[in-house]
């Protein structure tokens, strides 16, 4: 029988800004950007939950809700900075811990028992371990599967910590509404109601098969799911062995729609050196670069362009964005921009007989500057093409860099 | 125009040109082959306008002119004709009707007027006998890069010295390059041409059709190649750019090197890379003192080694390729011995014929896969 931690940040972001300024503890916090701004919440305090804001939701409809919170663009490095330390924590306490953001964590902590003695006290010490490092509340789900974990944590929160004890999985999880199962969103949850199911209860009593039928290949998941097991995406699988990403990308909403060609090329510029960080980050390889333009009118275009060898090198990707956005660009004023890499190897495949060298030295140089980055933050160095393009980086949930992430070979 | 020509010598001549001839219809005289008679003998023209070919065989002009026929259509229907002669006429309705034996057909063609005037020779730069010729191009062909964005790729550098010739295609993942010492004594300081890869197989089917030892004339202006074969004239254009500097990139030194028999090494690839990654073809040859393993890493299909015994005393490499780049060589080498250099997984690799061949020199230099 496996013993899984899910550890979560609380309000990661909002607390990290309150360590920088301590006025902001117990008020309306809202991370995302500015009032009148576009763009979405990308954290709020529990201050601020309590009006109905919530992350992903626009930043605009926050204000409404909430118009006395405070509204913050968010510091990035900062997060990165202490996700970080989180991470650090994490992994002396474990070798198997995988971050799946940027605030919460994965452990497997099976068999360890003699190491750190029962499941709720090793918690205990973790919980003690993360707020000594980072002054951080966290709070931690514990319980034979990682789904179930990270419906323990959640249950848990603020501060708190859940042991499921082995056998009450499905008792435990019964009373929850369905939306809870991590999966089930507003579009399942609004099917299964057709159906009168609206605890995760209701759907442990129903034949797998049944919803198989109805809801698919996902449907088998969720029947697992119901049961408190590991179903489905990426729940199959062992804690840290994470498949490699198929594809990886990174989009830019402007503050205002833009025609001016100079500021989305380098937008792009900067756009192709966050996707390539990436890439080394995961020691892999692209061999497709595909551009995302959308204009005012929200219409949207992708295009598409195989490389003829792999790369995950910044001038590749800059060069072949950039002539993707000169092939396909009507002049329109442009609202976002994507540059998405895929076809994605763990081997560099064919060596070129012209441009090893070339590689070999670029590799080493963007080497150099990934560290500087990890140490300093994003825009710290940037291709001279991408100067015009750095913007306050937005705070979202999947930054380049999450920690554990680093390269080993080399 | 009416002319009578045999059957066989018609095929023949007709057959040279189809690797000539649009197959696009986009330029629809371009799909056409110009037929000129006049006095004992008729000239075909085929021209796609990066390549041309103009050939000529013996016929009895009764009434000398010019017309153009459907270059497909036209050799498609001869071949079935049996072999007896074959009387051409064509009307000033531009209709050509043929008349064998007791077949009769006509085919629409198109005026004369719009076919493209091809260039004409000039001066004979080196006379070069043609089997040199083709065996460097044998040498060197399958080297030559299909991707149509690196287009100073998709061809081959030839380089004319007066002692001698030299030949280098590269895909930019190989390069193979091969030189051959012959006097031509036209041949002031160094001359230099892209020569596309059509041209080059063009050249190879008009060596099949003559003799070993013909003379090859050679020569070029600034936008043209030509070569005549006897009666048989081919013309290119030539391919425009920079060739990368391919001196820079052959080794210098190795720092290992095996021997290996050209048929064993090849048959082993052969079947190890039958389970290689589709898209890769990646193999893995391993030398170790006294062995050379070829492997294949376990995908999908399964997985397969061959161990191949060899003098060597170094240090253990294992290095990654593409199969098809050693099958591609072995083929193409003409000695019975090779040998393979190799320093370390990141470096290039080489190939060579064990031991030389006298008056020539045939490198393969051959950059690894990681995987």
């Amino acid at each position: 029988m496996k013993t899984y931690f899910h550890v979560d940040m609380d309000a990661f972001f909002v607390s990290v800004e309150e360590i920088f300024d301590p006025s902001l503890k117990g008020k309306p916090v809202v991370v995302g950007g500015g009032p009148d701004q576009r763009g979405v919440v990308s954290a709020a305090s529990y201050a601020a939950r309590k009006f109905g804001v919530h992350s992903a939701m626009p930043l605009r409809t926050a204000y409404q809700h909430c118009p006395h919170a405070i509204f913050l663009e968010g510091h990035p490095h900062r997060y990165r900075e202490y996700s970080e330390k989180v991470f650090r924590a994490l992994n002396r306490f474990s070798p198997q811990v995988e971050m799946a953001s940027i605030d919460e964590a994965y452990l497997d902590l099976t068999g360890t028992e003699r190491l750190h003695g029962r499941p709720l006290k090793a918690a205990h010490e973790l919980h003690e371990a993360i707020r000594r490092d980072t002054a951080l509340n966290c709070s931690i789900g514990i319980a034979t599967s990682r789904m179930l974990a990270k419906v323990a944590s959640d249950q848990a929160k603020p501060n708190g910590i859940l042991w499921i004890l082995p056998g009450q999985e499905a008792a435990f999880l019964a009373p929850l509404d369905v939306r809870k199962l991590p999966g089930v969103g507003k579009v399942t949850e609004r099917r299964l109601a057709e159906y009168g199911i609206r605890k995760v209860g209701d759907v442990a009593r129903l034949e797998p098969a049944f919803l198989e039928r109805h809801l698919g290949e996902w449907g088998a998941a969720l029947a697992g799911k119901a049961q408190g097991l590991d179903a489905g995406g990426w729940f199959e699988g062992e804690v840290g062995a994470r498949e490699d990403p198929k594809s990886i990308s990174h989009e830019h909403t402007f503050a205002e729609d833009t025609t001016d060609a100079e500021l989305l090329e380098s937008t792009l510029a900067k756009l192709s050196q966050m996707v390539s960080r990436r890439l080394r980050e995961h020691e892999l390889h692209a061999r497709t670069v595909q551009l995302k333009l959308r204009y005012s009118d929200f219409s949207t275009i992708t295009r598409a362009l195989t490389l003829e060898r792999t790369t995950q090198l910044d001038i590749d990707l800059i060069e072949h964005s950039r002539l993707l956005f000169r092939r396909n660009w009507t002049g329109e004023a442009v609202r976002l921009l994507g540059v998405q890499a895929s076809s994605l190897d763990r081997d560099e495949g064919q060596l070129d007989l012209f441009e090893g060298e070339r590689t070999r030295r670029w590799r080493k140089a963007l080497g150099a500057v990934d560290q500087l980055r990890d140490k300093f933050g994003e825009s710290v160095v940037s291709v001279a093409s991408g100067l015009k393009g750095v913007y306050e980086e937005k705070t979202h949930e999947n930054p380049a860099g999450l920690p554990g992430r680093r390269r080993r070979k080399e | 125009m009416e002319f009578t020509v045999t059957k066989s010598d018609l095929v023949r001549e007709l057959g040279l040109s189809q690797g000539v001839v649009e197959k696009k219809t986009t330029i629809p005289i371009l799909s056409n082959v110009l037929v000129e008679a006049d006095g004992e003998k008729i000239v075909l023209t085929a021209t796609d306008l990066e390549l041309g070919i103009r050939c000529s065989c013996t016929a009895r002009v009764s009434k000398p002119g010019a017309g153009t026929i459907p270059a497909r259509r036209l050799l498609d229907y001869v071949r079935l004709l049996p072999e007896a002669d074959i009387s051409v006429k064509i009307g000033d309705n531009q209709w050509a009707n043929l008349l064998c034996g007791r077949s009769r057909t006509r085919i629409a063609g198109m005026s004369r007027e719009s076919f493209p005037e091809l260039p004409a020779m000039p001066e004979v730069l080196a006379e070069i006998p043609i089997s040199v010729l083709t065996s460097m191009i044998g040498r060197t062909i399958f080297a030559i890069s299909s991707e149509e964005s690196r287009f100073t790729l998709n061809g081959a550098l030839v380089v004319l010295r007066e002692n001698g010739v030299t030949m280098v295609a590269t895909d930019g993942h190989r390069l193979a390059m091969t030189e051959t010492v012959i006097e031509l004594p036209e041949v002031r300081g160094t001359y230099r041409a892209l020569l596309p890869r059509k041209a080059m197989s063009e050249v190879l089917k008009l060596g099949q059709e003559s003799d070993l030892d013909a003379p090859l004339k050679f020569s070029g202006d600034d936008n043209h190649l030509f070569f005549q074969l006897g009666q048989r004239l081919l013309i290119s254009r030539k391919l425009t750019g920079n060739f990368p500097d391919y001196e820079r990139v052959l080794p210098k030194e190795h720092a290992n090197s095996v021997a290996l028999g050209r048929d064993e090494l090849r048959a082993s690839i052969e079947r190890v890379s039958q389970f290689s990654d589709e898209r890769s073809h990646a193999v893995r040859l391993r030398v170790s003192p006294g062995e050379l393993r070829i492997y294949s890493s376990l995908s999908e299909t399964g997985e397969s080694e061959e161990s191949l015994p060899v003098e060597y005393g170094g240090p253990q490499v294992e290095i990654g390729f593409n199969a098809q780049y050693l099958i591609d060589f072995l083929r193409a080498v003409p000695t019975d011995a090779v040998t393979f250099s190799f320093r370390d997984a990141q470096s290039a690799g080489e190939m060579q014929p064990s031991g030389g061949v006298e008056g020539q020199v045939y490198r393969y230099v051959i950059m690894p896969m990681r995987v």
